[in-house]
């Protein structure tokens, strides 16, 4: 019989919050770094006798894709064999790189607490077979708004542009006052107004901006000078060619979820002919690599995806991580199992 | 003959309204000279600008005839009857106000007009300084990514303090965005701000300001008691890592003192929108890849443009109209009643 605690591994920089790390798994887990330098490593450690052998619960973080790729299916699958990992913390509010529905289809989903008693403070179930998943909503909603708001206000009063004239020697010669816009009184659409879509609404309402959106549900948590409208159906390419020259000339686009979201040949097409005025952009399609057309466009506004770089954000999600994997440790589950993973009573 | 009023610097955005404003209240004469003697001599008798009573006057004049400082101040009020200066701008740093009082000619400015945007940019320039975007940005332009950047220098923007220094039209703006993450507001200003809501703490002193900010964001005038008035003392006294955003003029800042707090890092970084000598900028500025650099942009915006001629305009037309406008300069306002009507 082991006497051993069971193990949690750090797949992926923790960098702000190991004194946190300490604490919570403290008499409750034993810490494990994941060092492999390549996916063909990772995939032996998991192995019976393994570096990584007993691993309960991974605390996941998207560097370490660098490393061993995405958690597709051919890693979910050897985590599902391990027997032993029942839960995957994902450091981010974004979880696309892991096949969720991988995750869901390694079992059915019971009703399960540590003492075999009934969880029912708990909205999810959670599998004894499979491998639940949580990540870190509300932790990055601030600086992925702020981020959000940057981009807004750079491409209305062209300011990244005056900032490249600078620069370049040129002062502000060449550009167009009459391009620049005030923020206050333009229009912000929203395309889903969860935590971080609604943080942004209540930022630029300060000027303020009229706020329009459009979610899955209409918000209950939205204020009364959030208007709710209903158009928009698919997910993948959401934003095609077809959304774009619905919008008025001269509009803006940002993005800070997911490059895939929008059909970058549209937008580009759109730039081109001056349809949409400019974009801002902290997120692309194939990371880190960037359309060079997009670069073309001085008034487009580019960060690389910096949402929640800063180390406020990071370490409230480091902390967010962590406490769902302690909390599925010590009571059986964390409360951010995402909402794929949540299935009805 | 109706009174004349002379536009130094063009009007872009208010055109066609502009002749309707006037029609039948002034003549409007446009500037003709190419340099600044034959502006002053041309408001006499059979001169181009005879009968003119006010100007309307932009900072892109001075290109041809030069700064109204106390010589064209005091040439005018010999040869002309000009007794009012409608600035379109907010700054006015480019009159000599000390000498219109001398002579009785009243200066107005557009306060109001830029205020929101000021306020944005002044925003921006602290968001991008606090997460070093602008850094980003370009790191992302020239093809590494973010690979220059590093988390440990960059902070969120909620609950850190903002100090702001002047808390006229353009501070309380700025205050009023920056509450809503929130941020905590502190200001120090000539006096105490009437009605202020009571998140915005009063400090009693510059110094108290640069030590509890996080960002110390300037919104004073430049004039003769602001003129390098942050200067090696002030600087020193913000803790170290602090963010100093400059949106008003830049020489209220004793730059050299600046530059050697970048280069030691005890300013993080600046967000300025205002330089010394625009459009001139200090190349040591460039040298450090953290700041956030614009070319006076800062209250510009189809709009704020658009609103800054016609207030302008407006005061002109009041002045003609009843011998005063309004938006008088502050240092001016005591002087009104004496032989400043037409």
């Amino acid at each position: 019989m082991s006497s051993r605690q069971p193990r949690i591994l750090i797949c992926g920089n923790l960098v702000w919050a190991h004194e946190e790390a300490r604490q919570f798994f403290d008499g409750l887990a034993d810490l494990v770094v994941m060092d492999s330098p390549n996916r063909a490593d990772f995939l032996v450690g998991l192995k019976s006798g393994g570096k990584y052998d007993q691993i309960a619960g991974i605390y996941r973080h998207n560097t370490s894709a660098d490393r061993i790729g995405v958690f597709d299916q051919e890693i979910i699958d050897a985590l599902a064999e391990t027997g032993t990992v029942k839960w995957i913390a994902h450091n981010g509010a974004g979880y696309d790189q892991i096949d969720v529905l991988r995750c869901a289809n390694k079992g059915d989903f019971h009703i399960l607490h540590p003492l075999g008693l009934p969880s029912m403070r708990f909205h999810g179930l959670t599998s004894n077979l499979g491998i639940s998943v949580s990540n870190t909503p509300g932790a990055v909603d601030d600086a992925t708004a702020t981020t959000a708001l940057y981009l807004v206000i750079s491409c209305l009063r062209n300011y990244a542009w005056a900032e490249q004239s600078l620069r370049q020697g040129t002062f502000k010669s060449g550009l167009d006052p009459g391009r620049a816009h005030d923020v206050t009184g333009r229009t912000l659409g929203i395309l889903g107004l969860g935590g971080i879509g609604l943080r942004l609404a209540h930022l630029v309402h300060a000027f303020p901006m009229r706020v329009v959106y459009y979610s899955r549900n209409k918000s209950a948590n939205a204020p009364e000078w959030c208007e709710y409208i209903d158009s928009l159906e698919g997910l993948f390419h959401l934003v095609g060619e077809k959304e774009i020259r619905t919008m008025k000339k001269g509009s803006i686009i940002v993005n800070t979820a997911r490059g895939k979201v929008v059909d970058e040949e549209a937008m580009i097409r759109a730039l081109e002919d001056g349809h949409l005025s400019s974009v801002g952009l902290d997120v692309y399609p194939n990371e880190p690599l960037v359309n060079p057309r997009l670069l073309e466009f001085p008034q487009n506004v580019l960060l690389p995806h910096m949402g929640t770089e800063n180390q406020d954000s990071q370490r409230h999600m480091e902390v967010r991580a962590l406490t769902n994997l302690r909390d599925f440790l010590r009571d059986g589950q964390g409360n951010d199992l995402i909402p794929e993973l949540r299935s009805k009573l | 003959m109706l009174p004349r009023v002379l536009v130094c610097g063009e009007i872009e955005y208010v055109k066609d309204d502009f002749e309707e404003m006037f029609r039948g209240i002034a003549e409007i004469v446009h500037l003709v000279s190419d340099s600044r003697s034959h502006f002053l001599s041309s408001f006499g008798p059979d001169g181009p600008y005879e009968g003119t009573v006010a100007l309307y006057r932009r900072n892109t004049s001075s290109a041809v005839i030069g700064k109204f400082d106390a010589p064209l101040i005091h040439a005018l009020a010999d040869t002309s009857k000009v007794r009012w200066i409608a600035q379109s701008s907010s700054g006015y740093d480019k009159i000599d106000v000390q000498a219109c009082k001398e002579r009785g000619i009243l200066v107005s400015n557009t306060p109001r007009a830029n205020e929101d945007a000021t306020a944005t940019t002044a925003l921006y320039l602290m968001i991008s300084c606090l997460r070093r975007f602008s850094m980003a940005e370009r790191s992302l332009r020239s093809g590494t990514w973010k690979t220059p950047c590093d988390a440990a220098q960059t902070y969120d923007v909620t609950g850190r303090t903002l100090g702001i220094f002047g808390l006229g039209g353009i501070g309380l703006r700025f205050a009023h965005l920056a509450h809503a993450f929130p941020m905590r507001i502190i200001y120090f200003s000539r006096r105490k701000a009437e009605s202020v809501p009571d998140w915005c703490e009063y400090v009693s002193s510059l110094e108290e300001l640069c030590k509890q900010a996080d960002v110390l964001s300037l919104h004073v005038p430049l004039n003769q008691s602001t003129a390098g008035i942050i200067g090696e003392n002030e600087i020193r006294t913000l803790r170290r890592g602090s963010v100093l955003l400059n949106t008003s003029r830049g020489r209220i800042v004793d730059q050299e003192a600046m530059i050697r707090a970048l280069e030691d890092g005890h300013l993080s970084s600046v967000g300025l929108d205002v330089y010394p000598d625009e459009p001139c900028i200090d190349p040591r500025l460039l040298t450090f890849p953290q700041c956030t650099l614009l070319p006076h942009i800062g209250g510009v915006s189809a709009e704020s443009s658009r609103a800054k001629e016609l207030q302008a305009l407006g005061n002109l037309k009041a002045f003609v109209l009843g011998g005063i406008g309004e938006n008088i300069v502050p240092e001016l306002k005591t002087g009104i009643g004496n032989s400043t009507m037409l």
